[in-house]
């Protein structure tokens, strides 16, 4: 068997394929859930109920796949050009650092003043934090994949260091709850981003502003000068210096840019969500991580990030629902491993061609 | 170069009926090629002729659509190029494929190394390769790295590469496209070494004195048909050419002296000096001063500085002294978006890698310069209909041949890519344009229509800078024509005045 | 290849139809549901693993009358109440709380189903549906911390701790005070991993205890990993969360353990017949609730009587390990001799007793 790239791509694969990945993802995984005694018509019927059909079910998984539209908007962002930004991760962290500190301080304000400065905190601290190996890159050519990467642990300390080993003005010192567990301040109800009931699920504002946000990203890359010197540096540094454009200052830029788009995920973490900053939950959830396989899957494309965010949200909320003492968390993950997998694998099929060699090849064909 | 020793008997490669199919391109279309043992056979064809898609079907690049080959009279199927070198072909590319950071000796086992155990020691390895190197007299220190070797030398490595894996057909793609004509000289001579020992080449060129010089046959394909098949003997020059363009072709082509005494100074560069990549001085107090209308050659041998003083002129790269002055004012040094804004437009000299976007489309290529300003955007936005319709004018008016605007732009042939950069530089109505060999590598209908836009150019009133490594070239287009040695000037002759034998002597080094 | 296509086929159909059938647990539709939703995983062999047995414990005394499930793994934050809510959905009546992170979820949770119980392991937040408990670890630390002192021959024991808060706190100062009951003058000293559950990085802090030469290993983290730097290095260890005994069991000493189950038996058979009441309970030796595992084969038998007579003395009220007189750290004295500290006092002690050495703010 061997693989060659496509020159092109077939219209009707780009259809057939995913169709066909997915479904070859769920048989796939039914062979594993029939060695593991499951049955899989009912485990699946509950998955898809769960994910997508249950009463609450979009409402609930909306509830995830916000922070993966924003994490894998700001992968998608770097990575189309080429800029592998590690960091969704601890960018995200600092988000929600900015966007707690603002909504805390603003207490006072109207609602929208502190949302507005809500969402500013956010993408400021997100994009001041992913600033950091955008500058590293830009100026000491260092490798933004390790700097991105470490600041993420730094991020998780310093989040840990606010709540848990500090008087910082993110935590609550007052009350006997937090004196006997350190925990933050709870920001005030009018620091709660509102939501919208359709009826159907129930769309925090956060989801709402990842689809602005993934338009912009959109408009951004195919519209403007700015995201067309980004193009060009992505593809050619040495043509985007022949073009005058300032290469410096466009890494820098665009990694500000993906670290604002994560920060702006970690507002939305406290604004829709949490309302405290929470180190250990943020932690525990991974969002940044999960971001770049969100980005890896609906290859970059800002509104496929979108469709991937809620299908991953569906798949990891619903996966919650499978779980019990006969069903194992490890079984859950072999099954949502092997339709990433599955959906991947389908990814190679739409850019290579494989081919079977034939032994007896000697035929002209 | 014994034909007749094996006439008659079976030929080392036989191609029968091949057909190639890309989308919307017939590359190959029912093409019969035979090369026999030991004979250098020329592939002569335009870019786009087909040519480069036939050696890639022999080497396994490319599966063809229709048709058979034999090796040594054996049916064969590659379906990739370690297939192919199996059986003795290997393929020498026009851009290496070689480590930048490894040694030659490294260069030249890797991927055709055994298990760990089995390993020869680097020692071995090295003599094994200044052996191979002796016996084809292609110079090469087997311990140096790639990045210290000239084009030249990684050339010999590419072809070591093949014949220490045991190639006995070798197919060279433009090998000289990027030689100086001393290297070019010694790589005929090594290829007739090898011929002598009963290995093949297929040579691929479209550079006809060359293949008259190295060749035992030619054959000729256009449009992805064979012409014909000719002994090198019993054909000329101009008899290939008009079987390549299928119409006579004039090479006459130069330049009206465009005398424009009282013309003004449009680019003045006033002791110019910059670093190679290396950090070593490559460009060295350089001065020159080109007045509208004219075009001053800058004449020498790879290597010599040409690259570093376009780029020092262009912005590309700092300058460690002296200015360059557009229209009377300095430009910003190590700043292209200055160089640009003045009206300096600049043909480079790796046109895919930078002159254009490989991976962006024709239309964003169009527009690489000018994305910042009005027309193409306003306030920061693009304005696309004024994209595409900035694509379709200049495409029809550069006649750019491409299946459509939106076409990655590293889909085009050679010719077409620097048709599509030029059409860029000079609609932005440049003051001056810095051109680095602008028609390497190009067929002979694109150097033909090169070299016309920059003389219509000159002719309104632009002042042209052309760095080429190709002697005829400047003798042909050049007013004035100043020679390049180690960085600086050797000196600078009108062109009425200019004798072949001087500069050639200037371009070796020696003293004036 | 092809049936199995089919099928999956026929499962999308299904599920695109609503159908919801199947689920985590065979169900007779009769039976009182319980959920139990935890941080970590049941198979950590620390914290989740108690609770976990609990939840075994629980099922096999109420057998058939009873279906229990858990969640596990589950992050503290919005994911939990996607979890809760689908508990709820798939018809539990009593879902058990087991990490402090989840008390928001299971406030927002108890206000949104009135008609469901809700029990928060660790946290303050109380509804008339949501009830907290907890145990006096504190206890049996004390005691640990005596088998400790006994099994250390310098004097200098080691404590692996994951935060510096209150709940560790008072841990570590009744671990210290039991090793000082019974190796006069010990010390103990802290490692702060800032982590609950980390395997490798609770043991490198192990190891580094170990090369600052402490003979002994005590430890306030969520997983074994303590342990198994001690068996590395033949150090005797105490365990904490559950039985630990297995993963060294020549160096086990013995460990503070959490027996929830009985406690949450009580307040499921009270949910079931109707009586549940919300409450704070705070656990303690007497009731069962918080032990000591069962000893090594290290702990001698002097020390095990030693122990022992303390056990009864704290479970009669004759003994309270935090009675002045207290010194604190610098020598001071903290708590004057005769005064008892309040159990708000303890549940938001902030200084560490004489003898241990680190900083209680952290770092």
């Amino acid at each position: 068997m061997r693989i060659q790239r496509r020159l092109t791509t077939p219209r009707w694969l780009v259809v057939a394929v995913p169709v066909a990945s997915l479904i070859a993802a769920f048989a796939a995984a039914a062979i594993v859930l029939l060695i593991a005694g499951k049955d899989p018509g009912a485990t699946y019927a509950r998955l898809f109920d769960r994910a997508f059909i249950a009463p609450g079910a979009i409402t609930s998984t909306l509830i995830t796949a916000t922070p993966l539209l924003f994490t894998g908007l700001a992968a998608a962002a770097a990575f189309r050009m080429r800029l592998w930004n590690i960091g969704g991760e601890g960018q995200l962290y600092l988000g929600a650092v900015g966007a707690s500190g603002a909504g805390l301080f603003l207490r006072d304000q109207p609602p929208a003043v502190i949302i507005a400065g809500m969402v500013g905190g956010g993408l400021a601290a997100g994009a001041a934090w992913s600033s950091i190996p955008g500058v590293l890159k830009a100026y000491f050519k260092t490798n933004e994949i390790i700097t991105s990467l470490m600041l993420n642990y730094v991020a998780g300390l310093l989040l840990t260091y606010l709540i848990f080993d500090s008087r910082s003005f993110w935590r609550e010192l007052g009350t006997f709850s937090a004196r006997a567990f350190p925990q933050g301040k709870q920001l005030p109800d009018a620091a709660t981003w509102p939501t919208f009931d359709l009826g159907v699920a129930v769309i925090p504002f956060g989801f709402l502003l990842g689809l602005i946000a993934a338009l912009g990203l959109w408009l951004f890359y195919r519209s403007t000068s700015f995201g067309f010197q980004a193009r060009v540096l992505g593809d050619s540094p040495s043509a985007a210096r022949y073009a005058g454009i300032k290469t410096r200052r466009v890494v820098v830029a665009m990694m500000a840019l993906s670290g604002a788009l994560a920060g702006v995920g970690g507002a939305s973490e406290i604004g829709d969500f949490r309302h405290v900053l929470d180190p250990r939950g943020l932690q525990q959830a991974g969002f940044g991580y999960a971001g770049i396989v969100v980005a890896a899957l609906a290859r970059y494309n800002p509104f496929a990030v979108a469709v991937v965010a809620f299908l991953l949200g569906g798949l990891a909320n619903a996966g919650y629902s499978l779980q019990g003492p006969d069903f194992p968390a490890g079984l859950v993950g072999v099954l949502q491993g092997m339709i990433l997998f599955f959906a991947l694998g389908g990814e190679l099929l739409l850019r290579y061609r494989v081919s079977f060699r034939a032994r007896l090849a000697a035929a002209p064909s | 170069m014994n034909p007749e020793v094996t006439a008659g008997a079976v030929p080392a490669v036989a191609m029968r009926s091949i057909t190639k199919r890309f989308p919307g391109v017939l590359a190959n279309d029912s093409v019969d090629f035979e090369a026999r043992e030991g004979e250098v056979h020329a592939l002569l064809g335009e870019n786009g002729a087909g040519k480069s898609t036939l050696a890639s079907i022999l080497t396994g690049l490319y599966r063809p659509d229709a048709g058979d080959i034999e090796i040594y009279g054996r049916r064969v199927e590659f379906h990739s190029p370690r297939d192919a070198m199996a059986a003795g072909v290997s393929m020498v590319h026009q851009h290496f494929r070689l480590a930048a950071s490894l040694t030659v000796a490294d260069n030249i086992v890797l991927g055709h190394q055994a298990a760990p155990w089995l390993r020869a020691s680097p020692r071995t390895i090295e003599s094994q390769v200044t052996d191979l190197a002796r016996r084809y007299r292609m110079p090469v220190n087997p311990t140096a790295r790639i990045w210290q070797l000239s084009v030249g030398e990684q050339q010999r490595v590419e072809i070591l590469k093949s014949l220490y894996r045991g190639a006995r057909i070798l197919i060279l793609d433009e090998p000289t496209s990027l030689l100086t004509p001393q290297e070019a000289d010694d790589l005929f001579e090594t290829l007739r070494r090898m011929t002598a020992e009963g290995r093949t080449i297929v040579f691929v060129s479209h550079k006809l004195e060359e293949l008259m010089a190295v060749s035992d046959r030619v054959t000729v394909l256009r449009g992805g048909r064979v012409v014909g098949t000719v002994e090198t003997k019993s054909t000329t020059p101009p008899q290939l050419a008009r079987m390549m363009v299928g119409r006579e072709v004039v090479f006459a082509q130069s330049k009206e002296a465009h005398r424009m005494e009282g013309g003004e100074v449009v680019l003045e560069l006033r002791g110019i000096s910059a670093d190679g990549d290396l950090g070593i001085k490559a460009v060295n107090d350089v001065s020159l001063a080109i007045k509208a209308g004219e075009i001053v050659g800058i004449a020498g041998v790879s290597g010599n500085g040409q690259r570093e003083l376009a780029e020092a002129i262009s912005g590309a790269r700092r300058r460690s002294a002296g200015d360059v002055i557009v229209d009377g004012r300095s430009l910003r040094n190590g700043d292209p978006e200055d160089a640009i804004a003045r009206g300096i437009a600049h043909v480079p000299e790796d046109r895919l890698g930078t002159g254009v976007s490989p991976s962006l489309s024709v239309a964003d290529n169009l527009i690489l310069k000018s994305h910042r300003r009005a027309p193409i955007a306003t306030r920061g936005i693009l304005r696309r209909q004024r994209i595409a319709a900035n694509a379709k004018q200049l495409m029809s008016r550069f006649s750019v041949s491409a299946p459509g605007p939106d076409t990655p732009t590293r889909l085009l042939s050679g010719g077409n890519v620097q048709k599509v950069v030029l059409a860029r530089e000079l609609s932005s109505r440049p003051r001056a344009i810095v051109a680095a060999n602008p028609t390497r590598g190009l067929d002979v209908g694109a150097t033909e229509s090169v070299r016309e836009l920059l003389i219509k150019a000159a002719a309104g009133g632009v002042g042209i800078l052309l760095i080429s490594e190709d002697l005829d070239e400047v003798l042909a287009l050049a007013d004035r024509i100043a020679v390049i040695y180690e960085g600086r000037i050797a000196g600078v002759v009108p062109r009425d005045e200019a004798d072949v034998q001087r500069i050639g002597l200037m371009m070796a080094g020696a003293p004036a | 290849m092809k049936r199995v296509t089919v099928l999956a086929l026929a499962a999308m159909a299904m599920a695109a139809c609503g159908g919801s059938s199947g689920g985590s647990t065979a169900s007779s539709s009769a039976a009182f549901k319980a959920a139990w939703v935890y941080v970590g995983a049941a198979s950590d062999a620390g914290w989740t693993k108690a609770h976990d047995d609990a939840r075994l414990y629980v099922q096999q005394q109420l057998g058939g009358q009873l279906v229990t499930t858990f969640k596990e793994n589950v992050p503290e934050g919005p994911q939990a109440s996607q979890v809760i809510d689908s508990l709820v959905a798939d018809g539990n009546k009593i879902i058990f709380g087991t990490s402090f992170g989840f008390q928001d979820q299971m406030d927002a949770a108890a206000k949104k189903y009135p008609n469901v119980y809700f029990e928060q392991a660790t946290g303050f937040k109380m509804e008339t549906n949501l009830a907290e408990f907890f145990g006096a670890a504190e206890d049996a630390d004390y005691l640990t911390g005596m088998a400790a002192g006994a099994a250390s021959k310098s004097g200098k024991i080691g404590f692996v701790a994951p935060f510096p808060i209150p709940e560790v706190i008072r841990e570590i100062n009744a671990f210290a005070l039991g090793a000082q009951a019974t190796h006069p003058g010990a010390t103990v000293q802290v490692i702060w991993t800032t982590t609950w559950f980390d395997p490798a990085k609770e043991k490198s802090a192990a190891e580094s205890l170990i090369s600052a030469g402490v003979d002994v290993l005590g430890q306030g983290q969520d997983s074994p990993a303590t342990g198994e730097a001690a068996k590395a290095h033949g150090l005797k260890w105490s365990g904490y969360d559950s039985d630990q005994t297995s993963f060294a069991p020549d160096q086990w000493l013995t460990g503070t353990v959490y027996h929830w189950g009985p406690y949450e038996l009580t307040r499921i058979k009270a949910a079931m017949n109707g009586s549940w009441k919300s409450g704070s309970y705070y656990g303690s030796l007497k009731d069962g609730f918080v032990d000591i595992a069962p000893y090594g084969k290290s702990v001698d038998a002097s020390t095990q009587a030693a122990i022992n007579a303390k056990k009864a003395a704290l479970i009669n009220g004759t003994f309270y390990e935090f009675t002045g007189p207290l010194n604190d750290q610098s020598g001071a004295v903290k708590v004057p001799a005769g005064t008892k500290l309040t159990l708000d006092q303890i549940l938001t002690m902030d200084w560490f007793v004489k003898g241990v050495i680190g900083n209680p703010k952290g770092s």
